[in-house]
């Protein structure tokens, strides 16, 4: 249709002038209405990131004026750093932790919510309705359910004769309760795009699987698994760069302790920039991190669109 | 035509955006109008900020052409002054928290002329002063920190503060209160510095005066560093930590503190007026922290509420005028009495209320030795949060000692050869 479309318009143009000053009056309109977005994005994204990067291949304190050129000394010394190599490993767990599981349980929640139950429309509410809360109050109010004193937890606990335990003060433990808050609080998001999902598979597929003798089972792999591979696109790259950023709730729950634990990269980041006074070293892990997501990003949009495209 | 200037305008925007991102580092924040704009670090309800409105509304009573903008601080005061002295946005007098010298000191006016400097504390010399007597802020009080102690926990478990001189007798108070059922130590995990302080208080009876020398020289003397780190683990191992050390917050501390629930904190004087709030009847007081080395006990202090102006200052004989001020004697013994400290002007007198006993003992009658904090004097600047990380995770077993002064050694490594 476009293809027969463009030679009339092309001739149309020489014969009508006025129109055409019309089209790019409305083109620079249209170019001003989207600069204030651009504009914000060129000052708080472009900005700082070349910024950042610049930053990087100095050791600058953060506050001083004055800061010299190191080279790669700060991308070398991320290398041979051990804290950095456990904090890229727990990010990598934040990821890929948060990932999986917000994926299983998303999906759960989508499939039996999609059937007509009583009061369906209220659960998914009650279920998304942590997405809207900050994570900073997520994080305290986890952070008081897990209290050694004062802990709604440990007061059952106590109630069961038990002695109490120090929830947060293990690695292992804190580093799994974070994964387990991360999920909890955005699980609704991956549920309502797997709604989406299966609400745009025709009911028809179904159906005629029933009369081929399809089980429920072999509906869920050969019918929804498929049809749904562009909402998992959507929801995994969208929870996996959540996980890897993760801060807030790292921040108020552990505060990246005991020791530096249970650090993000990006936690780390503060804690390299502000405390150790170390802004080119920082800058350096936030590229690393940057080019992590990247990657991430660009492999898992490879590989499932091409599941989506052999669907 | 209108495109083509739409595009120079927003061309135009983007550049000007872009400068402001890159501001200027010689702008002061206040100054324009006339008005000096005080950075505190004071939260806006504390008893000392409350203290110092008062003194700054009688200042500008006194001298109606000068106006001051007192402002109070948020919870990230480090960080935000960080901000401002990076963007160039300076206040025109700020708190300097001990960091007067070797991190402000390039941003502030030296102020040893002033007429109050004759009055400057000597014990405030090491932690303020360079080698030639240089100073850059008006120190308020002087912060002498021991090891903070309930009486009546340390006297029910048979001990007094003059029969803790060394270590071992510290771990046998310890045990003995442990036995009683109370906490020995109380520490903070979930705040960000009562276990650094572990550490920071051991630290200056750990090393010799050469080790030191060598320390501030850029060598890391591994095995005197290692002795604190095998102190706290030893601690750690006997239960002397509270339970909740992990997510304890600095008010947990205070009130166990207040409420007998704990024997001993080592913290600044603050965390002792802070738990009277909890408990205004509780019998606190401080005593010399031990020596690792067997030598005397001694307190760790230096600067702690202190003010100094900056060098880009549009107004410096306010600034200045407004100082001397706070330094005349009536002004600063009130401030340091709020802070609950010894004044950091010997002009001044001290009033430190329940712990002004332990002063006097410790400070007045013995003479007991102040030791400057040990990070601030012989750490790189950023080797705070290395010293509360690494003792943070022996005190939780994270890490093993060797492992904990691993980390340290290359933290010190690195930031000493970023300063270089």
């Amino acid at each position: 249709m476009a293809a027969t479309l463009a030679p009339a318009t092309r001739r149309t143009v020489p014969a009508q002038p006025v129109r055409r000053r019309r089209t790019r009056r409305r083109g620079g309109l249209i170019n001003l209405l989207y600069l204030p977005a651009v504009l914000l994005f060129a000052v708080f994204t472009v900005y700082p990131l070349i910024s950042g990067i610049g930053l990087s291949f100095t050791n600058w304190d953060g506050y001083s004026a004055e800061k010299a050129l190191v080279g790669l000394k700060n991308y070398a010394r991320l290398f041979g750093d051990d804290t950095f190599r456990m904090v890229l490993i727990n990010t990598v767990i934040y990821g890929l932790g948060s990932t999986v599981f917000q994926q299983v349980f998303g999906l759960g929640l989508a499939m039996a919510l999609d059937r007509p139950l009583r009061g369906r429309g209220l659960a998914r509410a009650i279920i998304y309705l942590p997405v809207l809360v900050s994570p900073v109050i997520m994080g305290t109010m986890y952070y008081l359910l897990f209290g050694f004193n004062n802990g709604a937890l440990n007061d059952i606990v106590v109630s069961l004769g038990m002695d109490r335990i120090a929830w947060l003060s293990s690695s292992t433990a804190s580093i799994a309760i974070i994964v387990a808050v991360n999920t909890l609080q955005f699980v609704g998001i991956s549920m309502i795009i797997y709604l989406a999902g299966l609400q745009s598979i025709p009911g028809e597929y179904y159906e005629a699987s029933v009369l081929d003798g399809a089980g429920g089972w072999k509906q869920f792999t050969n019918i929804t698994l498929p049809l749904l591979q562009p909402a998992f696109a959507t929801s995994i790259v969208l929870n996996l760069i959540g996980g890897l950023k993760l801060f807030d709730v790292i921040k108020v729950m552990t505060g990246g302790g005991p020791g530096y634990s249970t650090n993000s990269v990006s936690t780390l980041i503060g804690v390299s920039y502000f405390d150790n006074q170390s802004a080119g070293y920082a800058s350096a892990m936030g590229v690393v991190l940057f080019i992590l997501i990247v990657l991430f990003t660009l492999v898992l949009n490879a590989l499932l669109n091409r599941r989506r495209l052999e669907a | 035509m209108k495109s083509r200037l739409a595009w120079l305008a927003a061309s135009a925007a983007i550049a000007l955006s872009l400068a402001g991102c890159g501001a200027s580092a010689d702008a002061s924040g206040g100054g324009g109008d006339g008005t000096l704009e005080v950075q505190t670090g004071l939260s806006v309800d504390s008893h000392l900020m409350s203290t110092l409105k008062e003194v700054t509304g009688s200042f500008e009573k006194a001298n109606p052409d000068i106006k001051l903008n007192l402002v109070p601080s948020s919870t990230s005061y480090e960080k935000d002054m960080k901000v401002r002295l990076a963007s160039g946005n300076v206040p025109d007098i700020w708190w300097t928290h001990g960091w007067s010298l070797q991190r402000y000191g390039k941003f502030l006016m030296p102020l040893q002329d002033e007429p109050w400097a004759k009055n400057f504390n000597p014990a405030l010399t090491a932690a303020m002063k360079d080698k030639s007597g240089t100073f850059y802020a008006l120190p308020i009080d002087t912060d002498i920190a021991g090891i903070i102690y309930n009486k009546d926990v340390l006297a029910a478990a048979g001990f007094k503060p003059e029969d803790i001189k060394t270590w071992a007798d510290f771990e046998k108070a310890a045990s003995a209160v442990k036995a009683q059922g109370v906490t020995p130590i109380t520490v903070s995990g979930k705040a960000s510095g009562p276990a650094g302080n572990v550490a920071d208080w051991i630290a200056p009876g750990a090393f010799s005066q050469d080790d030191l020398a060598k320390m501030s020289a850029g060598t890391f003397v591994a095995d005197k560093y290692k002795t604190v780190l095998d102190l706290v683990a030893k601690w750690r191992d006997a239960g002397y930590f509270n339970q909740d050390y992990a997510s304890a917050t600095s008010t947990d501390m205070e009130q166990a503190l207040a409420q007998g629930k704990a024997a001993f904190i080592f913290s600044q004087n603050s965390t002792a007026n802070n738990a009277l709030q909890y408990n205004p009847k509780a019998n606190l007081g401080f005593m010399p922290v031990p020596s690792a080395d067997g030598g005397a006990g001694y307190l760790v202090g230096g600067e702690m509420n202190a003010y100094g102006i900056s060098k880009t200052t549009k107004n410096p004989a306010a600034a200045k005028k407004f100082l001397a001020y706070l330094a005349q004697p009536e002004n600063e013994s009130k401030l340091a009495k709020a802070a609950g400290s010894a004044p950091g002007l010997t002009d001044a007198t001290s009033d430190m209320g329940t712990l002004q006993a332990s002063y006097d003992q410790w400070m007045t009658t013995n003479k007991t030795a102040l030791v400057p904090y040990f990070d601030r004097v012989y750490l790189p600047n950023g080797m705070w949060n290395t010293m509360v990380t690494t003792t943070d995770s022996v005190i939780t077993k994270q890490s093993s000692p060797d492992a904990a002064l691993g980390q340290v050694q290359s933290d010190f490594k690195s930031l000493y050869g970023q300063g270089k």
